[in-house]
């Protein structure tokens, strides 16, 4: 019984931690099967993290401070989407440049306004849902039942993601444009407005997975708190291979290697907590090891330029 | 080139408006702003050294980057490695000879570490295909942690009372090469690493091997070349630089291990090579305005006119300016033609 409780913490807990980072993941996906690299999403996050503490204080609902968090990541989604999109600059650098700007703008913001008061400001953060009134059965209650309202979503995001690629008008012209610009281009569609708008959703994402960081899992924002979080989306896009569903399964893999690594720690005092806290960095380093080596969209990082090069 | 670019120029406006709009946000005079730093950075004795004492590192940690950009590698991680080389030396530093070799050795040290740290990334880039940018920061957040285990365990200092670790041995430190500053003789090892590095890429094989496999993978592979096996040694080249510079800084600064005495150098760095275009002869230059940057805005911050991470959102502003402004075909590194 011990056993199953241990396991059932474990993975209702690992669900919690790998929310953010499923968030970030499905953004990423969605920009990067439109032919668009953002590894600036740590960044979209932390501003995201920032925007959804600040608004939920402001206007009192933690649903509020999730709205606009998602448009503050659509907004530095959209800065991404400019410079590599309508300026064709260097993706990765472009990326490299939001990063900065999210932890600059996020420390700034925060120093500015809720850091600024001694005091820590009470805030109106999401609860645990008890569904149906099962949270509380041992087992599976809170693994299934007793989640956020935002973990739900976030897996229906997830889903209706896949049917998008696998089933809709949407989903082919996304996959054209991230595949083959050039016919997508000649079969009447705008590629730069296409990745213009993925890239922006998909900062829209990356913000609510800081939103869940800073309303839901925890009540409160500190500098840098996403610590690499946004990293770890980026490898699941990739080792997922660019599937929705398995950048979630990815996702969840950390996430429980992060609710392990704290219950083992408290379960071994004698040993440093560093060498626990290091482990979900560690399996990602492995599974960026084992798992790469695969087919990409063909255009990923390519600006698209009618007529050629 | 002389056409007007309107998207561009739209970027550029944005950029500005955005920096100076966070500056008004905070309730502060941009103009005010931009003075007192001025001010503190070059026209205060102390201010200017500060600057002149960061460029060492930066510079250093720039050439890194200039290298691996240039290859098309992007190692975002030089935060880690500079760890993983200061914790070394300063790990042996108690079996090293001292007066120059020691140091010589010390330095070295750094070195070993940084490009071991940097050589696992390149060995999973090489070997396994796998992503530097995921497994170089993912790196960076271990030795972070590493770091701040070994300082409360078994580097820690004897009294054990702050985490750090004991000073290491006096002749080990770089002398102070202009009396009464802290300007030491780090400034020559910063001087010779350019002078290396430029030679290097412009003139050596390897430098042309570089630009060719961040140019064009293919027609590297074509020519020969193995470009995963080029793109991993740049990761442990490039950690190398971010080593040196931690031994650098405690041998010539600090004098011992401890946490955050490097704060976001490697991430600086990326800053300071790219508004050069990646030129190791104009890093130290970009170095030394980054470095006159922190040293106005910290006193600024100081002041509580503006929080200091303003400092972050410049360096993202300046490297969106620097691509707005540049005229780059993607995925070509920048300088990579105008060197010829």
């Amino acid at each position: 019984m011990d056993e199953i409780l241990f396991v059932s913490a474990v993975l209702a807990a690992g669900i919690r931690l790998a929310t953010p980072i499923m968030l970030a993941a499905l953004g990423e996906t969605l920009g990067q099967r439109s032919g668009v690299i953002n590894v600036g999403i740590e960044g979209i996050m932390l501003v995201g993290a920032f925007v959804a503490v600040l608004g939920a204080v402001e206007t009192g609902s933690p649903w509020a401070g999730l709205a606009l968090a998602m448009l503050a990541g659509a907004a530095m989604g959209a800065i991404h989407a400019y410079f590599s999109v309508v300026l064709k600059a260097e993706q990765i650098v472009a990326g490299i440049a939001l990063l900065f700007l999210g932890i600059g703008l996020s420390g700034y913001g925060y120093r500015l306004t809720l850091g600024a008061s001694g005091t820590a400001a009470a805030i109106p953060g999401f609860r645990p849902l008890d569904v149906l009134g099962l949270a509380g059965v041992p087992g599976i209650g809170p693994i299934l039942f007793g989640q956020q309202a935002l973990v739900y979503l976030t897996f229906a995001a997830a889903i209706a993601m896949a049917w998008m690629f696998s089933s809709t008008r949407l989903g082919v012209i996304v996959k054209a444009v991230g595949e083959y610009p050039a016919a997508a281009a000649s079969a009447g569609i705008g590629v730069d407005r296409v990745r213009f708008a993925c890239v922006s959703v998909g900062g829209a994402l990356a913000g609510a997975g800081g939103a869940f960081l800073s309303i839901a899992h925890l009540w409160g924002f500190v500098e840098g708190m996403t610590a690499g979080r946004g990293f770890l989306a980026i490898a699941c896009v990739v080792l997922a291979r660019w599937s929705p569903l398995a950048a979630i399964a990815v996702a969840l893999l950390f996430g429980i290697a992060d609710a392990l690594q704290i219950r083992v720690q408290s379960m071994m005092p004698g040993v440093p907590y560093q060498f626990f806290v290091i482990a979900p960095y560690l399996v990602a380093i492995a599974a960026v090891g084992i798992g790469s080596r695969t087919a990409m969209p063909a255009a990923l990082g390519k600006p698209f330029r009618p007529g050629g090069r | 080139m002389t056409r007007l670019n309107r998207p561009e120029v739209y970027g550029i406006v944005f950029v500005v408006a955005l920096v100076v709009g966070a500056i008004l946000v905070a309730g502060a005079n941009p103009f005010e702003v931009a003075r007192a730093a001025v001010q503190r950075a070059l026209f205060t004795r102390a201010g200017f050294l500060e600057a002149l004492l960061r460029t060492v590192p930066l510079t250093i940690m720039g050439l890194g980057i200039a290298l691996s950009f240039r290859a098309g590698v992007f190692n975002i991680g030089m935060d880690g490695q500079l760890i993983a080389g200061s914790a070394l030396a300063v790990a042996l530093a108690p079996w090293l000879p001292g007066g120059a070799a020691g140091i010589a050795l010390f330095l070295a040290l750094g070195i070993a570490g940084g490009a071991a740290w940097g050589g696992i990334a390149g060995l999973i880039k090489a070997r396994l295909g796998g992503n530097e940018i995921i497994t170089t920061i993912m790196l960076t957040y271990v030795a972070t942690q590493l770091l701040s285990w070994l300082v409360r365990g078994p580097m820690q200092e004897k009294m054990r009372i702050i985490p750090r670790s004991d000073p290491i041995d006096a002749a080990l430190r770089l002398p102070v090469i202009v009396e009464g500053t802290r300007i030491h003789a780090g400034f020559l090892v910063a001087v010779l690493a350019v002078v290396a590095t430029a030679f290097v890429v412009r003139r050596g094989r390897y430098g042309f091997k570089l630009d060719v496999v961040g140019q064009n993978a293919s027609a590297a592979a074509y020519a020969g070349m193995n470009p995963a096996a080029i793109a991993g040694m740049v990761l442990a080249v490039s950690g190398g630089f971010a080593g040196l510079a931690g031994a650098v800084e405690i041998s010539g600064v600090y004098g011992r291990l401890q946490e955050g005495f490097a704060p976001g150098f490697g991430i600086s760095a990326i800053a300071v090579a790219l508004v050069v275009r990646l030129n190791p002869w104009l890093v130290p230059v970009s170095a030394l305005g980054f470095s006159l940057l922190y040293a106005g805005l910290g006193s600024v911050a100081q002041k509580a006119l503006v929080p200091f991470p303003l400092i972050t959102i410049i360096e993202g502003a300046v490297v969106f300016l620097f691509l707005a402004a540049s005229v780059m075909p993607a995925r070509v590194p920048a300088g990579a033609k105008s060197d010829g």
